[in-house]
């Protein structure tokens, strides 16, 4: 069976630009990033919401972008890795938090994420609010120590 | 993992656009709300995948209001909202703590409720919760609006009272009294998001320290959310003790008929069902008791 | 001899974790070229099965595809490290499910996607033998030719019955442990292009960029200059991009088309077709004597490589070299096979076939001490090797030896001294606790077998070095340690190292990155490469000053000896007004003996050791089996960067602890159920709670500064010390990996424990 493709014109701010794609409409805001704009900081681990390596901010909330079409996206704000604040991935790096690395975009959206609800928050509320992103690598041990001593950064 | 390429995605601007679209092509557009399940759905099915009717956009179905005790919530709003929410927090706390576990936090920003109740997965973690509170759902189609009670909207495994046409817009029930209390129970495979092997929730009562009402509902254990109703006659007009409790819990093995599958064996949800219903039950004695 | 050290042994951040962690490393699965193509796979339907017809006329006529291709293009259709067994593109059979029969190369990913589905594939199922012990009989069904044993042999020392004769205690059990799945973040994945050398340039995940090279151009038969492979920074590995994936398909595409190509694998793909820890049925029978001495083991192993043998006779061989585990044991009869089934292809796996054998051991010894009444520490320190040890398979063990200094740390631990106390804790009245331990060791370093690593070294114009191997950059942070290592060896501020990795064109071969060797060789070879330096450096400045100059050292960004000094700039213009090269090579050749008769490279010179100690909680009314601390001990010889081998090990233990409980492939005739991270369930945060680490610097005179591999070792005994755990708590041994709460529930059911 074959299919023809469908395209159409979506606008969404990425990263405070406008950003104008044409893009199948049935295509996941992930493959937009990734195989159309070559944004890549956002990663594809399972494209089925498992493990949060795709994590970015719709309108300032943490969505995996493998389970948000572009359709969705349309006249929204869309937040991915590269512009996060630049200290939540500083944190990462120099807690040792960072081994393979190809989580750790996705943390760093979700940590973001939570800094911008909980200022201060416990371990277990780090965990609870983690939880949807997946390492293989870290057992998790630096990746808490990283975002705890982000915490009660008012910064 | 198949990209959507081929496929149109229709995106009213309205509910009164949205309902015209879906008269228009009947039985030709999936819906699409959240779409955290129903994109992997289409994307690892073997066939061609419908064009959709993506009602994200609709905010006008994102609310949750409490009016003259009874709550409602629109379909497409969210669980992180829900969870979060005052109103749900005091009136259903049993549904705060079910919607707190359907998934990880990014699920939670992007799931609606309206989407797991017509989603239909038998292990939907807020259905045993809407099921006690006696929810009632609002289907509109362009002709006109249905109300249905949940218990009456599933007819089988995925099959859904929901005529080609019709959206569901509103979930709604009646706000808890203050001699209620609820407590929801999941038990999956890691302490982390897992599906349901089963879950469950169960509302009491209480009247002078003797169970008025019980409703019990479990999931992952039969084509649908069944309620255990030989489990709350058991309850019903005793007092809480362990020996209520105890079979209480094993009489729910009456209700359901769970299957094998990749999480765990029939038997072993069966037990399951009953050791956890205990569990929930001696929790919910002790703060009776208090 | 221990050295005065700078970099080593100091806590530096990594200089590839800022980068990555602000997304903006590039991996394979990152890279778009213009006029790229997309490969998709067509893969088999069913897990055993003959090719009667395959079609792809249809196919080719699909719009945007550019190229199909089936065995016929492939002019070499057998590779295979061990045993060249596995076809590249399926000609006569399909093994398992995995087995690729054609690949699309088209102009987008959909039409790749579409074209595969209009491949025809005509198939006659066979007989599907996807349990170990019935593909070992004599009338299974064959899966290929010479029947389903890909290997099988028998090493014995001493008597065993005799050793059982003088045995108060022996315990027999038969255990088993499930496939784990390495689910590493990024997916197979790699893409393909024509240099403006006219070079067929291959990146990809891997982790033996010059292994890879080799399959490339052995299957394709293409001259070896004529290909190139890159390995940049890879999402994970674990040994699981140990084999070959992408990379042949890839190179295929771009010699027959001449365009880039694009080969990334889906998460399902990639738990189908990717290579698995092994499933093992371990037999054991081991007796100790009335004051707690090991006094025979009699083991059988079998291990389940699926549908080919890819690096399963060298798992073989480490399951059976550590299967006695860190103890004297006099009498010994091991039996083990590696058994063909049509179950997933079974290969490296962290730990290399040691955890299957150590879940078995470390409960053997378990048993053992409770039998005798004694504590299970004290136990296992009257039977810990010592050096100067004769080891079981009668090689002396002549290097560091540490376990005796991992088990007293676990002895003097507050989590064991206070077992009593944690178990009795009241708590929920279905929570029942426990404290287990259990010990490992591991060969590190290829055994018996040649083991050989380059490294070069540049002394570049600036004054800087740039260090250039094969080691690949799989999240170990081997490019870090290599730069501390080097620091130190060359006396320079680390800042000035560049090392340049895993690249055929650019790098020299440095060997696999596996079996915890790479920090070892890597380290020994640039410690040759500085001698190497140092000797060319004599050379010039003897015919510099026209009289011979014996003393020369590296301090501190210089070449000082007697009378002069020079910076690194300075030499770096000298070698070049003298005409040579500012570029030096380093070569080690591990040391090594002959192996054992039956083995392929038992015994190894060098071992890793460790110990976990596990505090459990078992609710009895579910079987679940939480873990609220774990301390991870291993003699690591001498620490590198505290924060990458903390980071290591604490990976490991929640990798351990993932086999241990959670991660279970449901294999229903050869089809794998569960392909994705909601099925197959590895360890979130929630899962992971405190892990402690303690390092014990044992010091291995061999090793870089004293420096062992550190890569695998903290995942062995993670799954036998939560086994023992369950045991201190409910009393009940559970013998199959993982320990999911249904297995754990029956358990504790039939056992008929109840809620106090």
């Amino acid at each position: 069976m074959q299919y023809s493709r469908v395209e159409k014109e979506f606008f969404f701010r990425l990263n405070g630009e406008e950003v104008r794609v044409r893009a199948p409409p049935g295509y996941t805001l992930l493959e937009v990033l990734r195989h159309i704009l070559h944004l890549t900081g956002t990663k594809d681990g399972c494209s089925s919401g498992d493990c949060g390596a795709c994590t970015v901010l719709l309108d300032g909330r943490a969505v995996h972008s493998c389970l948000t079409l572009i359709s969705q996206v349309e006249g929204r704000e869309v937040t991915t890795v590269e512009a996060v604040d630049e200290k939540v991935a500083d944190a990462y790096a120099r807690h040792g938090a960072v081994q393979c690395g190809y989580c750790t975009p996705g943390f760093v959206v979700a940590t973001a994420y939570l800094l911008s609800k909980m200022h201060n928050p416990s371990d277990a509320e780090i965990r609870e609010w983690l939880r949807g992103n997946l390492c293989r690598c870290t057992g998790y041990v630096k990746i808490l120590k990283a975002v705890e001593s982000l915490a009660g950064d008012d910064g | 993992m198949k990209s959507l390429s081929y496929i149109d995605v229709f995106t009213p601007r309205s509910l009164e656009e949205a309902l015209e679209l879906l008269d228009k092509h009947r039985g030709e557009l999936a819906v699409l709300a959240g779409g955290t399940d129903l994109i992997i759905q289409l994307r690892k099915a073997q066939q061609k995948a419908p064009n959709l009717l993506n009602i994200y956009m609709l905010d006008e179905l994102r609310y949750i209001k409490h009016d003259n005790e009874i709550i409602k919530i629109g379909a497409l709003t969210d669980f992180a909202t829900i969870t979060e929410s005052p109103i749900i927090q005091r009136h259903a706390p049993v549904l705060a703590e079910a919607a707190a576990t359907i998934g990880s936090v990014q699920i939670l920003n992007k799931a609606s409720i309206g989407g797991n109740i017509v989603n239909a997965s038998p292990a939907a973690d807020s259905l045993p919760a809407l099921y006690v509170l006696n929810a009632t759902l609002t289907l509109r189609s362009k002709t006109g609006t249905r109300k249905v009670a949940i218990e009456q909207f599933y007819k089988g495994y995925k099959k859904l009272d929901l005529q080609s046409g019709e959206l569901l817009t509103e979930v709604s029930f009646p706000a808890m009294k203050q001699n209620q209390i609820g407590m929801f129970f999941k038990h999956g495979l890691r302490q982390g998001d897992a599906i349901s092997v089963v879950n469950g929730a169960i509302l009491l009562e209480v009247l002078n320290g003797y169970v008025k009402d019980a409703r019990i509902a479990l999931g992952a254990v039969a084509p649908t959310v069944v309620r255990a109703t030989e489990s709350e006659k058991t309850l019903i007009g005793q007092r809480l003790s362990e020996d209520v409790i105890l079979k209480a819990a094993q009489a729910c093995l009456t209700s359901i008929s769970p299957i094998d599958d990749v999480r765990g064996s029939a038997a072993y949800r069966k037990e399951m069902c009953v050791n956890y219903l205990y569990m929930t039950l001696w929790q919910m004695m002790r703060m009776v008791n208090l | 001899m221990k050295q005065s050290t700078t970099w080593v042994g100091k806590e530096v951040v990594r200089r590839d974790a800022l980068e990555k962690a602000r997304g903006l490393t590039k991996y394979a699965s990152d890279m778009f070229l213009d006029n790229m193509l997309w490969v998709a796979a067509c893969r088999s339907k069913y897990p055993h099965a003959v090719i009667k017809r395959i079609d792809v006329s249809r196919a080719l006529k699909s719009p945007g595809v550019v190229a199909v291709f089936t065995h016929r293009d492939v002019p070499n259709n057998r590779y295979g490290v061990f045993v060249k067994d596995r076809p590249v593109l399926c000609d006569d059979r399909v093994r398992y499910i995995g087995d690729i029969v054609a690949i699309v190369a088209a102009e987008s990913k959909e039409e790749a996607e579409q074209a595969v589905e209009e491949i025809v594939v005509e198939y006659e199922p066979l007989p599907v033998v996807s349990d170990p012990l019935e593909a070992m009989k004599p009338d299974a069904f064959p899966i290929h030719e010479g029947g389903n044993i890909s290997r099988s042999t028998r090493i014995t020392f001493g008597n065993v019955e005799e050793g059982f004769k003088a045995s108060k205690a022996v315990v027999e059990n038969e255990y088993r442990t499930a496939p784990q799945i390495h689910m590493f973040l990024e997916t197979e994945a790699g893409f393909s292009y024509i240099d403006e050398k006219g070079v067929i340039t291959v990146v990809a995940g891997g982790q033996s960029p010059y292994r890879d090279h080799h399959e490339i151009v052995s299957t394709l038969q293409l001259p070896p200059e004529k290909v190139r492979v890159v390995i940049p920074h890879v999402g994970g590995a674990f040994g699981g991009k140990d084999d070959v994936s992408v990379q042949i398909y890839l190179a295929l595409v771009t010699w027959k088309t001449g365009r880039p190509a694009r080969f990334v694998w889906d998460r399902d793909e990639s738990t189908i077709a990717g290579t698995k820890r092994h499933a093992s049925i371990v037999r054991m029978k081991t007796g100790a004597s009335a004051d707690g001495k090991l006094l025979a083991n009699d083991v059988e192993i079998i291990y389940d490589t699926g549908a080919y043998t890819a690096l399963g006779h060298a798992v073989l061989d480490v399951a059976i070299e550590n299967c006695n585990g860190p103890y004297k044991i006099p009498n010994i009869d091991i039996k083990a096979w590696l058994v063909y089934t049509n179950n997933m292809v079974a290969s490296a796996f962290r730990g290399f076939g040691a955890p299957q054998v150590m879940f078995a051991m470390e409960q053997q010894v378990d048993q053992l001490a409770y039998e005798l009444g004694m504590d299970p520490i004290e136990f296992r320190l009257r039977n810990a090797l010592k050096r100067g040890d004769v080891m079981v398979f009668g090689n002396k063990l002549e290097t560091s030896v540490g376990i005796s200094q991992c088990l007293e740390a676990a002895q003097n631990h507050p989590l064991w001294r206070q077992k009593e106390t944690l178990k009795s804790e009241k708590s929920l009245p279905w929570i029942r606790r426990g404290v287990g331990v259990a010990a490992a060791i591991k060969g590190f370093t290829l055994g018996a077998l040649p083991d050989r690593g380059s490294v070069a070294v540049e002394l570049r114009r600036d004054g800087g070095l740039t260090v250039k191997g094969s080691f690949t950059e799989i999240g170990q942070g081997v490019v870090q340690a290599v730069a501390q290592l080097a620091a130190d060896l060359f006396k320079i501020d680390i800042e000035k190292v560049e090392v340049v990795f895993a690249d055929t064109g650019k790098t020299p071969d440095t060997s696999v990155t596996s079996a915890s060797r790479q920090l070892f060789l890597a380290g020994n070879a640039l410690k040759k490469a500085a001698e190497n330096l140092l000797n060319l450096i004599r050379e010039v400045l003897t015919t510099r000053y026209g009289q011979k100059v014996i003393e020369a050292r590296f301090e501190n960004g210089y070449v000082v000896g007697p009378g002069f000094s020079h910076s690194f700039e300075e030499v770096a213009q000298m070698l070049e007004e003298h005409g040579l090269s500012r570029e030096v090579v380093g070569v080690y050749d591990v040391p090594r003996v002959e192996p054992i008769p039956g083995s392929l490279e038992i015994p190894h010179l060098f071992y890793m050791f460790g110990a976990t100690l596990a505090l459990v909680e078992v609710n009895i009314l579910t079987g679940t089996v939480t873990v609220p601390k774990l301390v991870s001990i291993a003699d690591v010889g001498k620490v590198v960067n505290p924060q990458t081998l903390t980071g290591q090990l604490e990976g490991a233990a929640a990798q351990g602890l993932g086999f241990a409980l959670l991660e279970e492939p449901i294999i229903d005739k050869g089809i794998l159920k569960t392909t994705n991270l909601s099925t197959y369930l590895i360890p979130s945060i929630k899962d992971v709670n405190e892990i402690e680490v303690i390092p014990v610097e044992s010091f291995e005179d061999e090793g870089p500064f004293g420096a062992k591999g550190i890569g695998e070792i903290g995942i062995i005994s993670v799954a036998p010390a939560i086994a023992n755990a369950i045991y201190h708590a409910v009393r009940v041994r559970p013998k199959s990996a993982p320990m999911t709460p249904e297995k754990i529930y029956w358990l504790v059911k039939q056992a008929g424990l109840t809620v106090k």
